[in-house]
């Protein structure tokens, strides 16, 4: 006898009878076609062969469930405490949003982002969430920059809003990174904290580090640092977080809580749950407006300088329309010059000569590039090439892209005064021992 | 004592056991550390709903503690999955094939497909808040003298961390047990009486020393889930001896009758007592805490894996001794070889030399031999006596190059650190020593009679040579 079990709701409970015995369980969503997966009484779950399937009879209907409602009711009577600072929370996805689902075993979207505060409710001791805001709900690598344009967009309604005292972005880690970097150039003249915060372990996770990501983003977010910064673990213990300037941090580790480190740079603070150690300089809250500047170009493009390297790959950029490229190069800052028929110098004469801008950042990530120490440097310096002191590659990237979007006109001269001002801590003019490997 | 049958006594056993691999969702290494920790992290855990929506009793008791946990580690044995800083490595398949194995010894139906699942466990012995955890078999049974007892489940988890210190607000854990693969088999509540109990613990005991797992304190655990007629059940963790089993059983039967009388009837986990009592541990947890494993895949156990396990099932130890009494061995040797985990070394010996108590005696009598008189671990002497060396010292008997006797001496001279095949050489020479030394003994002391003279040449040779052969070579030279 053929039993469709594939037509029962996900959900269902039901007395499956098999060739291998009965079993009292719930059908869940099937993971492959030839596997039923279902709960056992005790919570496991197991997967039955279709084909073992002699009988099932439904015991009870998939309940829907009534949960969501009930927390919708309860979201409207938001509770504000006058005493407490006023923050707004920004949601863009990333597993900080998101959370199991049990029916596919999945992660999904968080329906509603209050859900967060339900599970951290010692963010609220801190601060009040005035409002939720939900420009988009994306993992962060399939943001672009028309995602960084909203959040700047949705970000400075409330930093102009005198009743709002911070934000906090939610962001996936991926590309966190970029849009901290991309932040600090849109949002000109900041005036308030502007803080990014993660997690790597979802918060359906009892050992979830968005609990103290999310508590120590709420302490920078009242704070006096109006800066673009990133908030969260500064070691694998749930004891402080770090506030690592947006353009100056990268994701180091595929998969620990202290990810994201300063490259080039020292924390702006060590941030507890309680309290506040500031560690250097950095901009104090003010009354200014803050001037939105969130166009974006996405006709740059990065390049990863590799061995023996064809520059071909810069005129491929220059034919689909790409006004500038940064690459990464290597040690000082190098490319392949010489006999090789690879070498870089006449095609990098001819793209620049002929408008793109080519920007260079150290693949290294650590450090400063210096193209006076060897001769190629001096070479590659006299083809126009603008070498991009300390900056890091992903932020010189958005950099060059939201310089080429808000610059006019568009010539050599301008850009690089450009690329070459400090608009949001990209560069550090004196690097010291402690800034590397930290 | 009680009428168990009447009371409508209901008991079921749920065994850990350790297996002796390396861990189960990386490749750390199974082992406890007593040194000082290399390293220690600091983490939190918080209460969270569980696939319902609800978060459960036993989480919702642990999380109203707001406890720091500090995590002592080794770079051997922890690493970043441990520390919940990466995710899962695939399960180790070493640990499935013995699980298979057990639960087929079991007569258990195994699971053609099955999720590992993430138990929510916040006592913080689990740096994530869970344990792995998955199910491989079920239906199985055991015999016993008071009739069938069912085998519920067979699942396959990770071992917690243990507690180092525990304080109000602070927990200290060892991530070195975090981890270990961890068998657990629960029974049907089939059992009847507390003896029973007993019997079901030993039986399953064997079965699981037949495989490869752990030995020693603390590699197996018992817990038994026991109620009688109109009380929930209860159950209660943490049994290191079977034999204390019988005790508890009869202590808490006692207990719910009491409670039967006052209506307190709570369903809770407790603690057993090193006196027989058991204590309130946690309330009893329910399915709400198990969710799965999103970051592994589903895992497929396919026929031609568990047909592969099948057709070389181990041998209990009940079946090994009957086998080894075929070979001719007296029981003293039939337990030191199966106590001593030797049967493999033995079975492969008898291949090259037939005389199984020869090889018995090479095997577990004489090392330990030595290392009472030479005051050397047996550790040591087994790392030079391997299966090698022994395969050419019953060479050498084939070929005649040394004698049967000769053995424990050969075995001697390896362990003092001579190579095998010097050391037979050497006793070659011996034999040429030997007749050298009767001719010198017979000129120093003219006239004896050849007892005399074999009694001075066995006090020289101190056992290095045989009686029979000085007896041969003293015929040559003294007339009786």
């Amino acid at each position: 006898m053929v039993v469709n079990v594939k037509k029962v709701t996900p959900g269902t409970e039901v007395m499956l009878h098999t060739k291998k015995g009965d079993f009292s369980c719930v059908i869940l969503e099937s993971p492959s076609p030839e596997i039923i997966l279902v709960k056992l009484k005790s919570g496991y779950n197991i997967g039955v062969k279709e084909e073992d399937i002699l009988d099932l009879k439904v015991i009870r209907k998939k309940e829907e469930k009534e949960t969501s409602k009930k927390s919708k009711g309860k979201e409207d009577k938001k509770k504000i405490n006058n005493d407490l600072p006023n923050v707004v929370l920004i949601a863009t996805g990333g597993t900080i949003s998101s959370r199991l689902d049990y029916k596919t075993g999945g992660v999904k979207w968080l329906s509603n982002p209050q859900e967060l505060l339900k599970v951290y409710p010692e963010l609220l001791k801190i601060c009040n969430i005035s409002k939720i805001e939900v420009p988009f709900m994306k993992a962060s690598e399939n943001m672009d920059s028309s995602d960084w344009s909203k959040i700047s967009e949705v970000a400075v309604k409330h930093l102009n809003d005198n009743k709002v005292d911070g934000i906090i972005i939610t962001h996936g880690t991926d590309f966190l990174a970029y849009s901290a970097a991309a932040l600090g150039f849109s949002l000109r003249n900041l005036n308030k904290p502007v803080v990014l915060t993660y997690s790597q372990r979802s918060s359906d996770r009892a050992s979830s580090d968005a609990r103290l990501n999310l508590v120590c983003a709420a302490r920078a977010a009242v704070s006096d640092i109006a800066e673009v910064m990133l908030v969260g673990h500064g070691n694998s213990n749930d004891e402080f977080c770090y506030a690592l300037r947006g353009s100056k941090v990268r994701k180091m580790h595929t998969s620990r809580r202290d990810t994201f480190r300063p490259i080039n740079s020292k924390p702006i603070a060590k941030v507890y749950p309680e309290r506040i150690e500031i560690i250097s300089e950095y901009k104090k809250r003010n009354n200014n407006k803050v001037e939105l500047k969130n166009k974006f170009s996405d006709k740059v493009a990065l390049v990863k300088f590799y061995p023996g390297q064809d520059p071909e790959i810069l005129e491929h950029y220059q034919a689909k329309g790409y006004r500038g490229v940064v690459i990464e190069m290597s040690g000082l800052g190098h490319v392949l010059t010489g006999e090789s028929k690879n070498n870089w110098l006449p095609k990098l004469r001819k793209v620049i000569r002929e408008g793109m801008i080519v920007c260079a950042a150290p693949q290294t990530l650590y450090g400063r590039l210096d193209p006076w120490v060897y001769s190629v440097g001096r070479e590659l310096q006299s083809t126009g090439i603008i070498y991009l002191e300390d900056i890091l590659p992903e932020t010189a990237l958005v950099k060059l892209s939201w310089v080429l979007a808000n610059i006019k006109p568009i010539n050599q001269d301008k850009v690089k005064e450009a690329m070459l001002t400090n608009m949001a801590g990209e560069f550090n003019s004196r690097l010291t021992e402690e800034e590397f490997l930290n | 004592m009680e009428d168990y049958e009447k009371l409508g006594m209901k008991c079921g056993l749920e065994i850990h056991q350790q297996l002796d691999t390396h861990k189960l969702f990386c490749n750390c290494q199974s082992e406890l550390r007593n040194e000082e920790p290399e390293f220690e992290i600091k983490r939190k855990l918080h209460a969270i709903a569980g696939e319902t929506g609800d978060v459960d009793v036993a989480v919702k008791f642990e999380a109203g503690k707001d406890r720091e946990f500090t995590y002592q580690g080794y770079s051997q044995n922890t690493c970043l999955v441990e520390l919940d800083e990466s995710p899962p490595e695939m399960i180790n398949l070493e640990s499935l094939k013995i699980t298979l194995q057990v639960a087929l010894l079991l007569n258990c139906e195994v699971f053609p497909a099955t999720q590992i699942m993430r138990k929510t466990v916040i006592d913080g012995s689990n740096t994530s808040g869970f344990q792995r955890t998955v199910l491989i078999a079920r239906n199985g049974f055991v015999e016993t003298a008071y009739g069938r007892v069912g085998i519920d489940t067979v699942a396959l988890e990770e071992d917690a961390a243990r507690i180092i210190k525990q304080g109000d607000d602070k927990i200290t854990y060892r991530l070195d047990r975090l981890g270990i693969p961890l068998i657990e088999i629960a029974t049907a509540p089939d059992i009847k009486n507390p003896e029973q109990v007993k019997e079901v613990a030993l039986h399953i005991g064997d079965i699981l020393r037949a495989c490869k797992v752990k030995r020693g304190i603390g590699t197996i655990r018992q817990d038994i889930n026991i109620s009688i007629k109109g009380h929930p059940r209860i159950e209660i963790k943490g049994f290191q001896e079977p034999k204390m089993m019988v005790v508890i059983a009869e202590k808490e039967i006692e207990r719910q009758i009491k409670n039967i009388k006052e209506k307190n009837l709570i369903k809770e986990v407790r603690k057993a007592n090193p006196d027989g009592t058991t204590s309130f541990l946690r309330p009893m947890p329910g399915a709400a805490r198990m969710y799965p494993e999103t970051d592994l895949p589903l895992l497929n156990i396919s026929r031609d894996l568990i047909n592969g396990i099948k057709a070389n099932l181990p041998k209990l130890r009940s079946d090994i001794k009957e086998e080894l009494k075929g070979h001719g061995l007296n029981d003293e040797m039939i337990n030191l070889i199966v106590s001593e985990n030797k049967l493999d070394e033995l079975k492969e010996l008898i291949q090259i030399n037939s005389d199984s108590s020869l090889i018995a005696k090479m095997l577990v009598l004489w090392p330990k031999e030595i290392s009472i008189k030479e005051k050397i671990s047996l550790d040591e002497i087994n790392k030079k006596l391997t299966l090698d060396v022994l395969e050419i010292i019953l060479q050498a008997i084939n070929n005649k190059k040394i004698q049967k006797y000769d053995v424990q001496a050969v075995l001697l001279d390896i362990v003092k650190g001579k190579s095998v095949n010097e050391a037979i050489k050497l006793e070659k020479q011996s034999n040429e020593d030997l007749e050298k030394e009767i001719i010198k003994i017979i000129k120093e002391k003219p006239g004896l009679n050849i007892n005399a003279y074999m009694g001075l040449i066995m006090a020289r040779f101190k056992g290095k040579v045989s009686g029979k052969e000085v007896i041969e070579m003293l015929n040559k030279y003294v007339k009786s």
